[in-house]
């Protein structure tokens, strides 16, 4: 699991790279693209699917199934910051789904990422069901709040 | 030479002015409207079906007023330029508070202003001509029941907003002469609530139906999905859904509208779906499931 301090230095990282539109690392638009779409999809896709049922009741609250998708998601979003740079508004072969509003409001997209990160940290300290089932709606609700400005349809 | 310019020029200014006077909008006459006692709850759940929050919110700078308070200004992008929806408050300057039941009906059911003119169809009233007058009435009543905000929303950044408007006169002979929803006898009652509420007030047609040529509904190809309305991205079919295994049966896509993404699903968040979520996640749980029957019926 990432410490405090690295998802707040990750955090202060993302918005050098938004603001002065400088992509951090040596990286192409399709990589960047294939990266970030990894950390969407099995890194917050794999934490949905350990959440969602608890959620519903379908499972029982699990803290170990919990932690692992948690350091799934550590693992496959780890570059985040620097997946976001102006050059990767299209990629080459790669589709993306990533809106030009992310580049023309960098600090909106910036907040989005702050209240999942909140959301994120209040999941993961819960320690029972009852504090679980308290703390997730704000999660999902950080997806889609930013989907909603700064992502297309997925189709 | 000069005779046949000028026999063409005459020519061109009387096509200009029949094609002005047909395009003069034909107010209401006033007929007499049925009696009505106003139901102010059924007013809000319209209110919710029908996502006039989404497009009316507060704009940017109103100040001070809670985001569901219909107060206009929120700007609105489409392809011909960015539109202000206006204030929907009682307030008798810049909102409603001067308009009577009828004009109000005149505008959800012909899309017509007061001032005679065209409203725009990025006001989905296409759709709403479909909500019977009871629930017209109760959403106007409703309307009135909130605080009267002071917002005169800025003009529309429209490029010939004028003429738009006068051109609005041929779509709008094509887009309302298409029939308006009716019930199905063959159908059960819950089935006919859901076809209702998605047809009508919900509009869920102008963004998941594709347009003809000339941006009326295609409604042979109704539900299909298509380019979205407002200009970017794709939004999906609605044939199918279970069919196709993107929702498990009619209580996983009533969970899904209730809860959208905050239980993961995953397609309700982009391209204004996020909005129709979450107006839909506060409609009672039986209309919620006739939407969901509904909706499950397009094979
Ligand atoms: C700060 C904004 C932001 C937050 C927060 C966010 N996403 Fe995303 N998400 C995006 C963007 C932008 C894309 C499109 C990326 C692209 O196609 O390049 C995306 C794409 C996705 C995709 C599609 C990936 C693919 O394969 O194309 C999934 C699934 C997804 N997000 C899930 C989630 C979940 C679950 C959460 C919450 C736990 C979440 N996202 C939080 C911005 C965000
Ligand atoms: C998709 C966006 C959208 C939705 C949803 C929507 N409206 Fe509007 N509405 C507009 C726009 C844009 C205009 C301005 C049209 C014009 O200027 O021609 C408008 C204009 C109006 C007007 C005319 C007011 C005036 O001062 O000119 C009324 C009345 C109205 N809407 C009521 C409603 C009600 C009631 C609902 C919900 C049942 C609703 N609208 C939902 C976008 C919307
Ligand atoms: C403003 C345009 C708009 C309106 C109005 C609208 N939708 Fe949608 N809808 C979309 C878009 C865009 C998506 C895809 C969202 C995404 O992928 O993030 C969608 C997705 C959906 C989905 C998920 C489809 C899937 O494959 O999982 C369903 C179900 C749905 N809409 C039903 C409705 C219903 C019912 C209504 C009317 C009450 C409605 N929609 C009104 C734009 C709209």
């Amino acid at each position: 699991m990432f410490s405090k301090m690295q998802w707040g230095l990750m955090a202060g990282v993302l918005a050098l790279s938004l603001g002065a539109g400088v992509a951090l690392a040596a990286m192409s638009a399709d990589d960047a693209i294939k990266a970030r779409k990894a950390c969407m999809k099995i890194g917050h896709g794999g934490v949905m699917g350990v959440a969602v049922p608890i959620m519903k009741g379908e499972k029982p609250f699990d803290a170990a199934a919990l932690k692992v998708a948690f350091a799934a998601e550590d693992a496959a979003c780890k570059d985040y910051a620097s997946l976001w740079g102006v050059d990767t508004q299209k990629g080459d072969k790669e589709t993306t789904h990533a809106k030009a509003e992310i580049w023309s409001d960098p600090k909106g997209f910036e907040a989005a990422g702050g209240d999942w990160y909140k959301a994120d940290q209040a999941v993961r300290a819960a320690t029972d069901e009852a504090s679980f089932k308290v703390a997730f709606p704000a999660l999902g609700k950080s997806c889609q709040s930013c989907h909603e400005k700064f992502r297309a349809p997925l189709q | 030479m000069k005779r046949i310019l000028q026999a063409l020029g005459a020519l061109a200014l009387l096509g200009l002015g029949v094609v002005w006077v047909i395009t003069t909008p034909v107010a209401l006459t006033s007929a007499v409207l049925p009696d009505h006692v106003a139901d102010l709850e059924n007013g809000k759940l319209l209110f919710n079906a029908g996502g006039c929050i989404s497009c009316h919110a507060p704009g940017p700078d109103v100040k001070d007023v809670a985001a569901d308070v219909p107060a206009g200004g929120k700007p609105l992008k489409t392809p011909i330029g960015i539109l202000y929806p206006p204030n929907l408050t009682p307030d008798p300057q810049s909102g409603l508070g001067n308009w009577k039941l009828q004009a109000f009906l005149a505008a959800m059911q012909q899309g017509l202003h007061p001032d005679g003119n065209h409203l725009i169809p990025a006001f989905p009233y296409g759709s709403y001509r479909s909500m019977t007058f009871g629930d017209v009435a109760d959403v106007f009543a409703y309307l009135n029941s909130f605080p009267a905000v002071k917002n005169q929303v800025p003009a529309h950044e429209v490029i010939g907003l004028p003429i738009v408007r006068r051109g609005l006169t041929f779509w709008k002979w094509l887009a309302l002469s298409q029939p308006v929803w009716k019930p199905d006898a063959a159908q059960s009652d819950s089935w006919n609530r859901g076809a209702y509420l998605v047809n009508g007030p919900g509009h869920c047609q102008e963004c998941h139906t594709p347009r003809t040529l000339f941006m009326t509904l295609d409604t042979s190809r109704a539900f299909m999905g298509g380019p979205h309305p407002e200009g970017k991205g794709k939004v999906p079919s609605l044939h199918g859904l279970v069919e196709r295994a993107r929702y498990k049966d009619a209580a996983d896509l009533v969970s899904a509208f209730q809860n959208g993404e905050v239980l993961g699903y995953e397609h309700m968040s982009g391209g204004g779906m996020g909005e129709v979520q979450g107006n839909l996640s506060k409609l009672p749980e039986a209309d919620v499931k006739a939407i969901a029957e509904y909706v499950l019926s397009l094979k």
